[in-house]
């Protein structure tokens, strides 16, 4: 059986994760949660999760007419579907330009890769994002305008143009695998595996990267500066898994995928929640998932706290 | 709640096949209707040289090996009246005014090879009347006479049988008179030993007759191999037949066939003798043409027939009771199930990425109902359609909705231009369904452009590929018209088909994609316990 390995090095597949873990472990009622931004937004808020703060959340085309009035306060922002995946749909300005001329103001927006926007182009990607271009299934959709995270000083030698972030596997609450996703120039900066970014599996009882891929392929160095990639010790390595593993009790989905960026100020904050996580985690890490979501069993969890959780999962993964 | 989900599938995967075994053991019946041959769509037209007022022509007669349906004869100015006394019919064309215009006879013809092996020793003596002018005697010089009467000698020996007679003659033609066109008459080719196909024929048809063996001269159409033009006319040619046993026995020296047609002969007349001046090319100029028809090839008819007579229950849920513009629609319906069977194969156990969930199969019907050819032509357009609209209407900042729709649109508008320049109309207004699986794979086209952008060239083609991929797949399985017939004349078989994909539903392995994506995450895996096996000695 061609098979045989796989299995033997316990690596979850597509329908496995389907129909033992999602199907079984996630009620779809908890679904939009998940799967709409502004929703993960308000649940956080509540829990006392920090997220990156929203400066507007735009759901008609009406309120597109004074955009440039609302954005020009602003250094930077991100705008984002609420239901968007794979980072589909985001673009992420830097700087915003005011221009005099005759008497008219005219708003000139500068992309993270230096690239400028009309106001009426911004205006046009949003009805896009509304009319349900990015979003899950085709369905209307709403936009959110986000405040841009700086990314923190550790990376910067490990990243090329975007912020990277921190994806953990939570299995009934517990952290079971994580990686820390590199954008690289083939990435056009955006941390998104399928587009070219670094995949750095990281060891769960220390926060030190252990293996990297591009692609499937294991690497040494980053491509573009030439860092090595193993051995990178990330900070606030414990409040990290502490905030994943809060997610658990706040959207209660058995199987889900927790991203986390590192700012500069607050330490780690939430970016966003995936229901369906991929499966690409397990070749950053050389390591399969199926023996360690067997370790997990969900009946002993149930009165255990987030923290008492992370212990578990510090000590085993 | 496994051990349910294991017996409801059990029930739906064995049930409809106890009922096919039930239906053809205990009721009868066949699983399948009887398959219907190949016809032929024939075509005759033929005017007469000079003046006349009436004109006759042969016409196919059914007999051994030939049935005949839907003939036509068109007849607006003439009166037409047709003579199928004899062996052979003639129909005959007559107006109060000279005929100018060409007359016209079609007809479906089903030929099937006429053999027969063994035919035994004949010794009759004496035959009906009926039969006398199958035995008279042409008028022959003296000389070519003698020479026949040479002949006889050398290759006959006097005391045989009628069929051992016919027998050495027709080796003698087929084998000692070598074929030459130019050669045109009994005496030259005596001289010769050579002579036409008619002239064979005709050869062949005195020695018989000489012998007191019923003979005559047949006038045949070869019909056009699949190679050749439909449009190629086709010529009258000849063989014989002789009367062996009560039975008229087919005989062909110019083409070496004893007591065998093939079924690419048509004999349009069995005797030469009556129709020689009729077809004499100098009274009259014709065309023939004929042309494969793959027309009803499982006779419905007759099995609705069967089916109804069992009077099972069976008759009662049968879909050959439906109406038949339903019975066709329903023909294709039934191929649906089975392609989303190919398609959950192709998705769930193969892992082949596609857009949209079932985009392929409405692919599959839309190069169905038209053509492979055709069909990938005309999606291929439609994909360039969708990715050059998002790059001209991406200045316009239009919203989403109205832009798809505009695709939309451009598709029909297509599909209006072809079927104005296309010289095939036909093929669109009888197919009227044909292109709303198009038309809906459309919707989903933009999305090709979005991922473009987003996920690269390479993505992009993979998944457009393994669309195609899964489409043509199908498309080969609805190509198999058994399959077609089997599952509408045994519609049970869907529950077997929901039994599969439960079964599909359940898997929870690897898929064939997987063994790929992580190759080298098993290659890599494999270096590092090497390496840790070689740092312990």
């Amino acid at each position: 059986m061609i098979f045989r390995e796989l299995k033997e090095l316990g690596i979850l597949g597509i329908n496995n994760r389907v129909g033992r873990y999602i199907l079984r472990h996630n009620k779809r009622s908890n679904y939009p949660l998940v799967d709409n931004k502004v929703l993960t937004a308000q649940r956080a808020e509540a829990w006392g999760i920090a997220m990156p703060e929203n400066y507007m959340i735009v759901e008609n085309y009406g309120s597109l007419k004074n955009l440039h009035l609302k954005i020009q306060d602003y250094d930077s922002f991100v705008i984002k579907p609420a239901n968007g995946s794979q980072g589909n749909g985001i673009i992420v300005i830097k700087e915003i330009i005011k221009e005099e001329k005759n008497g008219v103001t005219r708003v000139l927006c500068r992309r993270s890769n230096d690239k400028l926007m009309e106001i009426e182009e911004v205006k046009h990607h949003i009805s896009g994002i509304l009319s349900g271009l990015y979003s899950l299934a085709g369905q209307s959709d709403t936009a959110i305008i986000q405040a841009k995270i700086d990314k923190h000083p550790i990376f910067d030698n490990y990243s090329y143009g975007g912020i990277p972030d921190i994806r953990v596997i939570v299995f009934e609450g517990y952290p079971v695998m994580s990686m820390v996703r590199l954008p690289t120039k083939s990435s056009d900066g955006r941390a998104n595996l399928h587009q070219g970014a670094i995949g750095a599996g990281i060891n769960l009882s220390n926060g030190c990267t252990n293996n990297a891929v591009i692609k499937n392929q294991v690497v040494e160095f980053h491509p573009d500066t030439g860092h090595k990639l193993v051995g990178l010790q990330l900070p606030f390595w414990r409040e990290s898994l502490e905030l994943a593993a809060q997610c658990f009790d706040m959207v209660e989905l058995g199987y889900l995928g927790v991203d986390i960026v590192l700012t500069p100020d607050k330490g780690p904050i939430l970016l966003e929640l995936n229901a369906r996580p991929g499966l690409g985690i397990q070749i950053a890490n050389l390591a399969g998932l199926v023996p360690r979501l067997e370790k997990i069993r969900p009946q002993a969890s149930k009165n255990l706290l987030a923290r008492e959780r992370v212990d578990f999962s510090m000590e085993n993964f | 709640m496994k051990k349910i989900i294991v017996l409801i599938t059990t029930l739906l995967i064995v049930t409809p096949l106890a009922m096919l075994l039930y239906k053809s053991q205990v009721l009868n019946l066949s699983l399948l209707p009887q398959m219907v041959d190949d016809v032929w769509n024939f075509h005759l037209t033929a005017r007469p040289k000079g003046d006349h007022t009436s004109f006759s022509f042969p016409i196919p007669k059914p007999g051994p090996g030939i049935k005949i349906s839907d003939e036509r004869i068109r007849s607006k100015n003439f009166e037409v009246f047709i003579d199928s006394n004899s062996d052979s019919a003639l129909a005959t064309w007559s107006s109060k005014e000279p005929i100018k215009q060409r007359v016209t006879y079609s007809a479906r013809i089903d030929l099937k090879p006429l053999l027969y092996k063994n035919i035994p020793k004949d010794y009759t003596e004496t035959y009906p009347k009926g039969l006398n002018r199958y035995l008279k005697m042409p008028t022959l010089l003296p000389e070519d006479v003698a020479a026949i009467n040479h002949l006889e000698k050398a290759i006959l020996e006097g005391n045989e049988d009628k069929t051992s007679v016919v027998r050495k003659i027709y080796y003698y033609v087929e084998e000692e008179i070598q074929r030459n066109t130019s050669i045109k008459t009994i005496h030259e080719t005596l001289n010769t030993g050579k002579g036409s196909p008619l002239i064979k024929a005709k050869l062949f048809n005195i020695m018989a007759r000489r012998q007191k063996v019923p003979s005559r001269v047949v006038v045949m159409v070869r019909m056009p191999d699949l190679k050749s033009s439909a449009q190629a006319k086709l010529r009258f040619t000849f063989a014989n037949e002789v009367f062996l046993n009560n039975k008229w026995i087919p005989i062909d020296t110019n083409r070496g066939y004893f007591g065998e047609r093939p079924d690419n002969f048509m004999v349009i007349h069995r005797n030469y003798e009556e129709v020689e001046k009729i077809i004499s090319k100098k009274r009259v100029s014709y065309a023939i043409q004929a042309e494969r028809a793959r027309i009803n090839r499982f006779n419905k008819t007759e099995f609705k027939k069967e089916v109804i007579k069992s009077d099972s229950i069976f008759s009662r849920l049968s879909l050959y009771r439906l109406p038949l513009p339903l019975q066709t629609m329903f023909t294709t319906i039934m191929l649906i199930p089975i392609g989303t069977l190919v398609l959950s194969i192709a998705r769930n156990l193969i892992g082949i990425p596609t857009f949209g969930i079932f985009t392929p199969i409405l692919l599959t019907l839309f190069f169905k109902e038209t053509s492979f050819g055709f069909g990938f032509l005309f999606f291929s357009v439609v994909v360039l359609i969708g990715i050059g609209e998002r790059y001209v209407l991406d200045k316009f900042y239009l919203l989403a909705v109205p832009r798809l729709s505009i695709i939309l649109t451009l598709v029909i508008m297509l599909m209006i231009g072809y079927s104005l320049f296309s010289t095939d109309i036909a093929f669109i207004s009888q197919k009227h369904l044909a292109f709303f699986p198009i038309v809906i794979v459309t919707t989903n086209i933009e999305r090709l452009s979005i991922m473009l952008t987003e996920e690269g060239l390479v993505n992009t083609l993979k998944t457009l590929f393994g669309t195609l991929v899964i489409a043509i797949l199908g498309y080969l399985l609805y190509s198999i018209h058994a399959l077609e017939m089997f599952m509408f004349t045994n519609p049970e078989l869907l529950f077997t088909i929901i039994g599969l994909l439960i079964l599909i539903g359940k898997y929870k392995g690897y898929r064939l994609s997987e063994f790929l994506r992580f190759r080298d995450l098993v290659r890599q895996k494999k270096k590092q316990t090497e390496m840790i096996s070689n740092d312990i000695p």
